[in-house]
């Protein structure tokens, strides 16, 4: 139970210590002969850059062997005719990581904006920037016009829904392989002399449920005090704003839209993860309940290993396509259908989690209550006929498992 | 202690068991008998509540047998089943809550059992680790840990050695003394001879045969009689007249032999003696009763005779 998490941990912190040590200082030797910099840039550079203008050139071999530029890590010319030509070339002695190579291009094609709105217009930089910018595009509902969605919060509720389905699959399967092995060891005849075979199941669902919780638990607890203690001593930036948006620089983003971040604003402000986590705690018991009966049934039903196999695979197509149903909904989210897949079972647990993170507009939220009954009452009744199930299969060997078998069990 | 009441079971239109009644009582070994696929390992799965019957009812103590009872009851099955990565202890003290029993309770039971059959070597050992005979033994052990009144026991010398199976047997002994009832399936004859007080037959679902061993015997009697004697075989042959059937004897020595002869025309021991007193030294004369085995093939031949018909 340990092992596993402290794994993790080690993991993160090699990747912090790989990612930190690019925050290392670049000297920048900037090589503009003609002076079309004038010795500056359009913003102050990141405090780990540091430019340095000479109205001179300097070729690669001087570069790189000449004592008087060894102290310099990366050079940039800036070459004559780079108004028309837009040629810039950057030279290096180690190749610098993706976010200080973006962080020298912008610098350089703010610097350059600068100059040709000072040479070709007669607007201010700041007028140029602003009619530059792109519209700024939202999408209202005409019936609730101030509760504006976005996809990106339902991107999240799509992730907190599918851990649910993920957690259900791996719970699930530990349900279905312990009761096949004890079926297969023959140890379930003597425990049926002292159980009941719903007592049995219940038990065997709910054992697994709180066994995976624990697990669960132990590692989000391990995790997260490994996390908090990076945070104080060796990492200090660590999951703070500024780190979040630094790292997103990094990415296909703009580096002016990072500094705006939207996602940062998202994963800070927006999302609600007390109610998330209150939610997603009762839809993942309720939707390991529903499922699980399921998998114990298979287990239960099982002739051989073989035979289980056939039943696996469309519970494992019904927890997919209850990924994609979520995926309907994030998109689709005002439809009948998104409506009727919030009350199926099957799917509930993975829809809500994105109407969730969505927001619920005034006087609906009865459609999370009804939802979470459905869920519950579905699962109490998978489970009083998985009990049938279990008892008539689990005495049952080398026989090959039928659908109209099963049916025929849960009458008895 | 037991009572068994009209138990019918009907499986895929198939008679599994049809009527089967038959009652145990305090302090009693019952043997039930019968040739593979009978039914029998069906009913004692319906006695401990495992499946149901389809007619019929158990009842334990004169009450119809509930869940509650199942903690007085020590189930054996046929097809032995442990946890195979546990080990002996923690599936000792497992089941041994599963029955009822508090930690302590179970532990010093444990303790009890581990030394009786010598096994505390054990204890620590995985199941998968034990051979199939170290096995049943702990086995064995799950299933008397919670000292129960009753034990229905499988086939539960199968799988042992000689010297194993003298020690369950022992110890059954022991549960009869200790006023237990028991209820113990087997193939082996010669343990329903010595231990079993009564005893059961099923075949195809029917119960063909009741009553205490030496009654079962004395049912099956041929008339057949053995005498040990020393003297000349001739002479003892010629003093038989038409009233008796040598059926077989055994040479011991020049002048010692055992004859095993029926008796014919209503004759009896008596007669028998007054023909051949004269004739040689006579060591020792009885009539010899089937074993349980005879009996066993005998009931289940006759009704398949039947059956055929």
């Amino acid at each position: 139970m340990f092992f596993g998490p402290l794994a993790v941990l080690g993991l993160i912190y090699l990747f912090l210590s790989t990612t930190t040590s690019t925050n290392k200082d670049w000297k920048i030797l900037m090589m503009d002969k003609k002076e079309v910099f004038d010795g500056k840039l359009a913003s102050d550079p990141s405090a780990n850059l540091k430019f340095d203008f000479i109205n001179a050139f300097v070729d690669y071999e001087d570069f790189a062997y000449n004592e008087k530029f060894q102290d310099y890590d990366i050079s940039v010319w800036i070459n004559e005719k780079i108004v028309s030509n837009k040629k810039v070339i950057i030279s290096y002695r180690e190749q610098p990581p993706e976010n200080i190579q973006r962080k020298i291009i912008y610098l350089v094609e703010r610097r350059m904006e600068e100059i040709m709105v000072d040479q070709f217009t007669d607007l201010s930089v700041s007028k140029f920037r602003e009619i530059k910018q792109s519209l700024n595009f939202s999408f209202k509902d005409v019936y609730d016009p101030k509760n504006e969605k976005s996809t990106s919060a339902s991107w999240v509720g799509f992730s907190f829904g599918t851990l649910i389905i993920i957690f259900v699959f791996m719970f699930g399967m530990t349900i279905l392989r312990s009761v096949s092995r004890e079926k297969s060891n023959r140890i379930i005849e003597v425990l049926l002399s002292s159980v009941n075979a719903r007592q049995l199941l219940t038990g065997k669902v709910l054992g697994v449920g709180f066994s995976a919780l624990v697990q669960f638990a132990a590692w989000v607890i391990i995790i997260g005090t490994g996390l908090y203690l990076f945070r104080l001593t060796l990492f200090p930036d660590m999951f703070s704003a500024g780190f979040v948006a630094d790292e997103v620089a990094k990415t296909d983003f703009s580096y002016e839209l990072a500094n705006q971040s939207p996602f940062v604003e998202l994963i800070y402000n927006q999302i609600q993860y007390m109610n998330m986590l209150i939610f997603f705690a009762l839809f993942f018991i309720g939707g390991y309940l529903f499922y699980g009966s399921f998998f114990a049934m298979i287990g239960a039903s099982m002739g051989s290993e073989s035979d289980g196999q056939q039943f696996i695979i469309p519970l494992t197509l019904l927890l997919f396509s209850a990924i994609l149903s979520g995926y309907y909904v994030v998109y689709y989210p005002s439809t009948t259908l998104s409506t009727w897949l919030g009350f199926i079972p099957f799917t509930s647990p993975m829809v809500m989690m994105v109407d969730l993170s969505n927001g619920f507009a005034d006087g609906s939220a009865w459609k999370l209550i009804l939802s979470i009954i459905i869920l519950f009452a579905s699962a109490f009744l998978m489970m009083i006929i998985a009990g049938r199930i279990y008892k008539n299969g689990i005495l049952r060997f080398n026989h090959r498992l039928k659908l109209r078998m099963l049916i025929k069990w849960t009458k008895k | 202690m037991i009572s068994v009441e009209h138990i019918s079971k009907y499986f895929n239109r198939e008679t599994i068991l049809h009527d089967i009644s038959f009652s145990l009582e305090k302090g009693e070994i019952l043997g039930l008998l019968g040739p593979n696929g009978a039914g029998k390992t069906t009913l004692m799965r319906i006695i401990n509540q495992i499946i149901s019957a389809d007619k019929g009812y158990v009842s334990y103590g004169g009450n119809l047998i509930k869940e509650k009872h199942l903690l007085n009851i020590g189930y054996l099955p046929e097809e032995r089943g442990l946890y195979q990565s546990m080990s002996v202890e923690k599936q000792i003290l497992f089941l041994g809550k599963l029955r009822g029993l508090s930690k302590t309770e179970a532990k010093n039971q444990m303790e009890y059992w581990l030394k009786r059959f010598g096994i505390q070597a054990w204890r620590k050992k995985r199941i998968e680790e034990l051979s199939k005979g170290m096995a049943q033994k702990v086995q064995f052990i799950c299933t008397v840990l919670h000292e129960p009144d009753v034990l229905i026991l499988d086939e539960p010398f199968s799988g042992f050695d000689p010297i194993n199976i003298e020690l369950i047997r022992k110890e059954l002994l022991n549960f009869k003394k200790k006023g237990k009832s028991i209820i113990i399936s087997t193939h082996n004859m010669n343990n329903v001879e010595e231990i079993c007080d009564r005893a059961i037959l099923i075949n195809e679902g029917e119960m063909i045969l009741e009553g205490t061993v030496p009654e079962l015997r004395q049912q099956f009697k041929e008339g057949l009689y053995k005498i040990s004697f020393t003297g000349n075989m001739i002479s003892f042959a010629n003093s038989l007249w038409a009233g008796y059937e040598i059926v077989d004897k055994e040479v011991h020595s020049e002048e010692t032999f055992t004859v095993y002869l029926k008796m014919r025309q209503g004759n009896k021991i008596n007669d028998l003696l007054n023909a051949v007193i004269d004739q040689v030294s006579i060591t020792g004369i009885e009539e010899v009763l089937p074993s349980m085995e005879n009996v066993f093939v005998k009931s289940i031949n006759a009704q398949n005779e039947i059956l055929s018909e």
